[in-house]
Parts: structure tokens; sequence; C-alpha cells
């Protein structure tokens, strides 16, 4: 009897392993133009995993995987702005709760705690995840220079969109 | 003591369990993707040579560039040289993110010019590394200048060709270095035994001081030096130059000093008369801006 009930236990921490949920194939959007300026970029080759056991929730991107419409945009975005070759990624890591996240997000090599809505639903035995929230960009001393200070906007809005399949399947 | 070791062996699984599983760790377990390595220089030229880089696709570029007078030609009376400017004006367009097709005017010898540059592969990391970047170049040039040998010269006489394989590494963030071996074809050339095709290795490289402003330099290697022979004989020096490019978004600034004066390609590397140690120097720039056609 004992051993029955040790073997369930032990198969039920199997069973906890696998409620992982992942995709390599996160869509991030973000748009930091302003009126005098589009700066708009998305990349579909982010990742992002989920935890429904615990809540935890993680996004990662590779900050040169972002395409712009103009090729000296992405130039001027890795190598002056983000400083790619510094700080090649851009993460969140945090926790799923009710309608919203809440973690450090890492960009620039700066984390900062935030909190801000997101939906995780159930289709079909994925979890999707879409969130869209702003930062400012000062918080992350990504540094615009004054001459086209008016060009970009102080802050950057950013989307994710992400369908996560389970990790065992 | 029995039940002692099963609690024992399933809190240390549980402890494995929990040791494999930090969920972050999977997001960078990530296969590793191609990626290609940006910005190896700020410009589409070094100063006077080709870099690896091209405009990319539906940008259109002008460029601009002076040189002035030498330093031994009353200086301060020609202001600096800058009353003695020679100019070269290029229009370029990048076809696709690989071949850029463009066309240039300068002052000396009233040089029009046309090139191709292709990016046949470029430096990557990750999946399929590739240490260095390789950049195919092509120009030919035809002199305008009147001939003032009295002969009745070809247009073919006229004709010059440039054809150059750029090799191009960023080795990390601040410096990139640029080895160009180079054949130059002058289809006249001033007597019989003076080679038509000359060989040239260029070398140049980068180091960035910050993320605008970087230190440049550039130098070429000749086979030949000199044409004809005695009080007739011509001689040509190996061209050097070192700069600044600055760059202000959609500008390259790019100045330099030089040995060298003239800007389209087989005068400036195959025939400078000028050395530096007769103190023929000069000051000179390029400007750059880039204009997005076909987005």
């Amino acid at each position: 009897m004992k051993n029955i009930i040790l073997t369930a236990l032990l198969l039920s921490s199997t069973f906890v392993s696998a409620q992982q949920y992942l995709t390599r194939e996160a869509r991030l959007d973000f748009d930091a133009g302003s009126p005098l300026e589009d700066i708009e970029a998305f990349t579909e080759s982010g990742s992002a995993v989920y935890d429904a056991n615990t809540g935890k929730i993680g996004v990662q991107v590779l900050m040169t995987s972002f395409q712009f419409k103009r090729a000296l945009m992405q130039e001027h975005f890795n190598e002056n702005y983000v400083e790619s070759e510094k700080y090649p990624k851009a993460s969140f890591k945090g926790t799923y709760n009710e309608g919203s996240v809440a973690g450090g997000l890492t960009i620039h090599g700066i984390t900062k705690e935030i909190t801000v809505p997101a939906r995780l639903d159930q289709e079909e035995g994925n979890y999707v995840l879409v969130t869209s929230f702003d930062i400012t960009l000062a918080d992350y001393e990504v540094k615009i220079p004054s001459a086209v200070a008016n060009k970009i906007s102080k802050t950057a809005s950013i989307q994710v969109q992400a369908t996560l399949k389970n990790t065992s399947r | 003591m029995r039940q002692l070791r099963y609690i024992f062996i399933l809190s240390l699984s549980a402890l494995i369990a929990t040791a494999q599983e930090d969920i972050f760790d999977l997001l960078d377990e990530e296969t590793e993707s191609t990626q290609y390595t940006y910005a190896t220089f700020k410009g589409t030229k070094l100063l006077n040579g080709q870099t690896n880089e091209t405009p990319g696709k539906g940008v259109l570029q002008y460029i601009i560039s002076h040189r002035f007078g030498s330093f031994t030609d009353e200086y301060l009376y020609n202001f600096f040289g800058l009353d003695n400017a020679h100019i070269r004006m290029q229009l370029d367009y990048g076809f696709t993110d690989r071949l850029n097709v463009g066309i240039g005017r300068s002052s000396v010898l009233k040089t029009s010019d046309a090139f191709v540059k292709y990016r046949a592969l470029r430096q990557k990391t990750g999946a399929n590394a590739f240490p260095f970047s390789i950049t195919l170049y092509s120009a030919f040039n035809y002199r305008g200048a009147r001939y003032t040998d009295g002969i009745d010269h070809y247009m073919s006489d006229r004709l010059s060709y440039h054809h150059q394989a750029v090799f191009a590494r960023k080795f990390n963030e601040n410096l990139s270095l640029v080895l160009a071996p180079s054949i130059v074809h002058w289809n006249l050339v001033p007597g019989p035994e003076d080679p038509n095709d000359t060989y040239h290795l260029f070398i140049g490289g980068r180091y960035k001081l910050n993320n605008r402003i970087a230190l440049t330099s550039e130098y070429a290697f000749s086979s030949n030096h000199s044409y004809g022979s005695g009080a007739t004989e011509e001689r040509f020096h190996n061209p050097l130059s070192v700069g600044v490019d600055i760059e202000t978004g959609g500008h390259v600034f790019q100045f330099h000093l030089s040995n060298t004066r003239a800007m389209s390609d087989p005068l400036w590397m195959a025939q400078n008369p000028y050395s530096a140690a007769n103190g023929s120097l000069f000051l000179g720039f390029n400007i750059s801006r880039v204009f997005t056609v076909k987005q």
C-alpha cells in the first residue's frame, strides 16, 4: 500500500513537469514612432515559456532579430540605441496571475519590475499569451540624442503574441 | 527505517526535479540561429577605398567628396587648401540587400565612373558561422579630360578598370578590418614597357571611440611605382589616409588627411603622384546621405 502511494507521488512529480508550455515563435512588435517618423519593428522568433503549475512565465528575444522597414534604422537600433552587441537579449521573467503578469523586464542590460495586464487563454491544449504595454525608454537608459529627440517617442509600446505548446507533446 | 529511506529518495527526486526545471532555463536553450554581423563599417567607403558594406535594398545613397589643396602649396594663401578643392559626386542604389550599382563624377581628370558592388558572403555567428565578409567590387572609369600630347586618341584609350575582392571582418564592437586584393587595368599607359595591369593590396580599419565616432585609416600596396625611366619617369606612391567617421542619423561624415587627391578608384590607388615625405598632404571629406526610396 505504501509503495503504491509513493509510486503515485513519484508519478505526480513527472506530471508536474508536463505542465510546461513553450514556443520559439513568439511575435513581438514595438513602436517608438512619432508624428515625424515611423519607427516600428517586429520579430517572430521570440521565445516564451509558461509553467501552468507555478504560474511562472518568461519571454525572451534576440534584439538583432527585430526587423525594421529600413535597413539603416535597424542598424542604428542595434548599434546606437539598444547596443545589441553588449546586450544581445531582452527578457521578461515573472508570474502570471489573473489577467496580469508581474516580474522583471530586462532591456539594454537594465531590469525593472513591471506589472502589466496580459491575457493567457487555454486554446486546444495550448496557451495563448497576448499582452501590450508601454515602457519609458529612459528607464532602460536607452539614450536618444537631442538632434533626433522629436523624432523618437519617449515611450515605446510593445506587443507580445505567442502560442505556447505543451513541452511533453 | 524503510519509511525514512523512501522519504529520503522521494525528497531527493523532488529536488532533482526542481533543479532541472527552473522554467526560465528553457528560454536560453534556444536552438542556435544564424545571426549576420551588422555595421562592420559605417559607410560603403572607408575613406577612398571600399568597405564590405552596401546601402541595403531600396536605399539611394548620395556621397559628396572634397579633396583640398596641398600643405606645400601656399597653404594659408589658399585658405588651408580649400581654394583648390577637387570634388567627386556619387549616386548609388541598392537593388537588393546585396547588389549595389552607382555612378560618379570627379573633377580630377574629369573622370566619370560607374560601379557594381555585390556582397557575396556575409560574416555570421551562431549556426553556420562564417568568420568574415566578402564583397566583390568592379568599377570602370572614363577620363573626360582632353589629352595634351597632340595625338588623336581612341575613346577606348580613356577607359580604365578596377576589380576588387573586399574581405572584411568585424573583430568586436569597436574594431573592424578590411583587406582587398585589387587589379587595375589601364587601356592606355605612357610607354610600351609600362604595365597595363597593376596589382594592389588595400588594407584598412576602423576603431570606434563611441557609438557615433570612429577613427579610420587605410593604405594600399602596389606592384608598380613608376612609368618610364630616366628624365621622363613618373613616380607613384602608395596611398595612406587617416580619418575620423562621424555618424548622425542618415549622414556619415568622413574627414581625413591623406597623401592622395584623386577620388576615382584607379587614380588614387595606382597612380598617386604625391608623397607624404615631400609634404604633400591633403585634407578631405566625404559626406554620405541615404534616402529610403522603396520600403
